[in-house]
């Protein structure tokens, strides 16, 4: 009884201490007050009194991801007699910004005992999402969540827990980070992706369970690993010590335009947890008794699925304006040299052209240039070695193209230089590098043959190198009015007609002249026989004074000049022959022929051997009159 | 002879004209090679060398159906030029239509071939020597006293005789095809060639620019043409450029 009557001395004591609590009821609010887009934070309305009725504002603005959590806890503190009861509720909500602007929160409002008391509205303003760190949480929530021994393990992140007995390793303990080295990028320009994982607890094993898939990208993962152990450093979030472990390094090179998003990493790892003793309450018996702080005293083994955040690149198109014929797609920053082994051979020796892309930015990926050779050149296909190397800014090195050449006939030949271009990203614009020209003397090689023997050489077909239209004619354009045709004009017809008259003419002349020299021939024949009458009658004179020579000559006269007149011979053309000849085709009597060339042969025979008989003359006299009368029947 | 020295003069800008032209088309301005050559043509004056240096500031100007058009012009006065030929073979590649021209009879070939060795000018010069030439073998046949001339006289005579008839010939017909227009270039992009000469008939076939079609007759604005294959349709004049 007297234990009774005690207890209800102290209710009876505490009520008027509990009374004066609660004096000053107050309903307080923290947050923070600037935020950015997609970050997680916490808004707690805390009371110091008990009260009902909690009604919270509208979120506006804001995604409510978890809450209102509740928790409460009251102390009671005795000081010099005097007892204070302290009384702690708080309510926590988890919200999530989702875009920027400035939002109101209202007055959260809690009745206590019919009085209705209420919290300090407030603004929240929400930055643009920029270049911050992605992931994870943003877990410096105001207060902490070490703070809040509620049963809200959030804390943000998308990590989500698959193993849902720890309460104490939270998204601010543990979590993952992609670091984008920029945010928008030229089609080819490259971007180092690095991947952080923030722990604040010692994690045993790690392995990544789901690579991203990088669509639109190509990837290189350029993690450098130094023997399997991660590099590790230190680094402090709003006060918090961080052990930083770089776990991935991936160089994206973005192959299409547009935003593009980065997907995000997963990975799965154990981190060991201190526990509080007691504190925890477990179900399973199998996991209490494996997790009993008799085998691993305070140390708790938790796997934890972490995955980084997505985010959006910008891929921005290539510059269409001053871009040169020779780009081919390198993005970057580059230098080109080439080089020539020797510029003076012979035939059939082989030199080395050697190209050299070196630099940072895709080397991987680029393409090389290609030079032309003169035509009578033996080109074998290049070779191609790639040397790469990675640093804080991405991808670098140097790309070699080795092209083997053979030069065959001899000759000066020239190796036009070969344009590179490349695009920079940095300073926005094209650049163009050319390679030297070359000059090379080639010289007939004393060993053509490679076998010794006699240089045979190998005949080709003539290589078309292109096609094209037959150049203008120059000179004289030949030029004439036009619709002006020969065929048909005055003029063709006039030359015809000159033609024409031009061989009339010559006909008549000639016809004419033929009937001229006709004349005269007709002329002489109708004179010939009294001609020759003429003479033989001077020749019966001569005859009769027995003048020998004078007959002769006058006898030979008389036959010579009535054959030649009579046959329309000249003078100077008369002989034998032509007289016989002519009087064949004249078609004399063969006999009359023969006759005459009788008459005629001894006629000269007897007047170039004189001392003949005188019948001798007087038979050569009758002779002559004979067969000039028989030809003058005939002819 | 004041209409004379005038001519004498527009000849002779019309050479500087030709000139600048060609200096402008070895620079590479083509176009304005063109327009120099179009400023000879203006004149009423043309010849071989205008038109083929024209089509080829055309072909480089990649306006394939006016430069298979000046070919042709050239070629209608020169039928026997190699390079227009060349070149003309190389615009018909360019173009969209590839028709396959109908085979000819091998005497219509050898006919035509025969034809294409000289311009219609040259036949005409040719009949002139060999009418010359038939009146020296006709003056050997008719004078000569030795047998054997006699007898190249007659025989050459005859063949003479047959090469100013086939000169003539020629020279006719190369004639009376520069004087009319029978054949056009497509020059609209397409077209689409009708069974009649309206819009509402039915459609046979379509051509594209720089085919080139044989003219037959002409009705109210609309031409019959033949193509190279011989099928027959009608097309609207003002899609062609007839030389």
């Amino acid at each position: 009884m007297k234990k009774i009557l005690s207890l209800l001395l102290v209710i009876a004591c505490a009520v008027p201490l509990a009374l004066r609590a609660q004096d000053n009821p107050t309903l307080t609010v923290s947050s923070k007050q600037q935020v950015v887009v997609g970050e997680r934070f916490q808004v707690v309305f805390e009371a110091n009194v008990e009260g009902r009725n909690f009604t919270a504002p509208s979120f506006e603005g804001f995604t409510v991801v978890g809450g209102p959590f509740t928790s409460s806890s009251s102390s009671i503190q005795m000081i010099n007699g005097s007892v204070m009861r302290t009384i702690r509720i708080t309510y926590t909500y988890a919200l999530q910004a989702y875009q920027e602007g400035t939002f109101h929160i209202g007055a959260a409002t809690l009745t206590v005992k019919g009085d209705k008391i209420s919290s300090q509205p407030f603004d929240i303003k929400v930055l643009p999402d920029q270049g911050n760190p992605y992931g994870g949480t943003t877990g410096n929530s105001t207060g902490g969540s070490s703070n809040t021994s509620g049963n809200w393990s959030g804390g943000g992140g998308t990590q989500s827990q698959r193993n849902n007995t720890d309460p104490d390793v939270s998204g601010n303990d543990l979590f993952l980070k992609v670091f984008p080295s920029k945010r928008s990028a030229y089609l080819g320009e490259q971007v180092v992706l690095t991947y952080k994982l923030y722990t604040r607890v010692p994690v045993s094993s790690l392995s990544i369970s789901k690579a991203p898939a990088f669509a639109g990208f190509w990837t290189k993962d350029v993690s450098d690993n130094n023997g399997g152990a991660l590099r590790q450093s230190s680094e402090y979030i709003n006060g918090i010590e961080y052990t930083v472990a770089e776990i991935q390094k991936v160089v994206i090179v973005p192959q299409r335009v547009g935003q593009c998003t980065v997907d995000p990493m997963s990975i799965e790892c154990v981190a060991q947890v201190r526990t509080n003793r007691g504190s925890r309450r477990s179900n399973d018996p199998f996991e209490a008794f494996f997790n009993d702080p008799f085998f691993n005293p305070g140390i708790m083994n938790v796997q934890k699925e972490l995955s980084s955040q997505s985010f959006l690149l910008e891929v921005k198109p290539l510059p269409t304006a001053g871009k040169p014929d020779s780009f081919a797609g390198a993005v970057g920053n580059y230098n080109f040299t080439s080089d020539i082994d020797m510029t003076e051979l012979s035939t059939n020796e082989a030199f080395t052209l050697t190209l050299t892309v070196s630099g940072s930015g895709n080397v991987e990926l680029l393409q090389m240039p290609v030079p032309v050779f003169p035509p009578d050149f033996e080109v074998y296909d290049p070779k191609i070695t790639l040397n790469t190397n990675v640093t804080a800014q991405g991808l670098s090195g140097t790309k070699k193209a080795e092209y083997l050449v053979i030069p065959r006939r001899a000759g000066n030949f020239t190796i036009a230089p070969v344009a590179f271009s490349y695009f920079d990203p940095a300073t926005g614009s094209y650049n163009t590098l050319n390679s030297e020209a070359y000059n090379l003397s080639v010289k007939k090689g004393l060993n053509s043959d490679p076998d010794g023997g006699i240089y045979a050489p190998n005949q080709e077909g003539i290589q078309y190198l292109g096609s094209d239209v037959r150049h203008i004619m120059s000179g004289d354009a030949r030029l004439k009015p036009m619709n002006t045709v020969f065929f048909g004009s005055a003029l063709y017809y006039l030359i015809l007609l000159c033609l024409l008259v031009l061989f009339i003419i010559m006909l008549f002349v000639l016809k004419k002249r033929e009937q001229m020299a006709k004349d005269t021939a007709a002329n002489r024949n109708r004179k010939a026989d009294k001609v020759a009458r003429g003479r033989l009658k001077r020749a019966a004179q001569y005859l009769k004074g027995r003048d020998q020579d004078n007959f002769y000559v006058e006898m030979s006269q008389a036959l010579w000049g009535y054959i030649a007149d009579k046959l329309g011979i000249e003078r100077s053309k008369l002989s034998m022959d032509t007289v016989s000849e002519t009087m064949r085709e004249k078609q004399v009597p063969d006999e009359l022929t023969q006759q005459f060339v009788d008459t005629l042969n001894s006629c000269e025979f007897a007047r170039f051997a004189p001392g003949s008989a005188e019948e001798k003359m007087d038979d050569l006299y009758q002779r002559g009159i004979d067969v000039i009368s028989k030809a003058e029947k005939v002819l | 002879m004041a209409l004379l020295a005038f001519t004498g003069r527009a000849q002779q800008t019309a050479e500087e004209w030709f000139e600048q032209a060609n200096a402008a088309y070895n620079e590479g301005y083509y176009d304005s090679a063109v327009v120099l050559y179009e400023k000879i043509i203006a004149t009423e004056m043309e010849s071989v060398p205008v038109y083929y240096n024209m089509g080829n500031a055309y072909y480089k100007m990649r306006e394939y159906p006016m430069a298979i058009y000046c070919y042709e012009k050239a070629l209608k006065l020169d039928p026997s030029n190699d390079d227009v030929k060349t070149n003309l073979a190389i615009a018909n590649l360019a173009i969209v239509d590839k028709i396959e021209p109908m085979p000819q009879s091998f005497f219509v070939r050898i006919w035509r071939n025969t034809r294409s060795w000289l311009s219609g000018d040259l036949w005409a010069w040719c009949s002139v020597a060999a009418f010359a030439l038939l009146l020296v073998a006709m003056f050997l046949f008719l004078r000569a006293r030795r047998i054997g001339l006699r007898k190249l006289g007659f025989f050459s005579g005859i063949l003479f005789l047959a090469v100013f008839a086939l000169s003539v010939i020629f020279a006719f017909q190369l004639k009376s095809a520069s004087e009319v227009q029978d054949q056009a270039i497509i020059m609209a992009p397409t077209v689409t060639v009708k069974s009649s000469p309206n819009e509402s008939s039915v459609d046979l076939f379509v051509l594209h620019e720089g085919s080139k079609v044989a003219l037959l007759e002409t009705s109210n604005g609309w031409n019959k043409v033949r193509i190279a294959n011989g099928s027959i349709g009608w097309l609207e004049a003002d899609k062609m450029l007839p030389f």
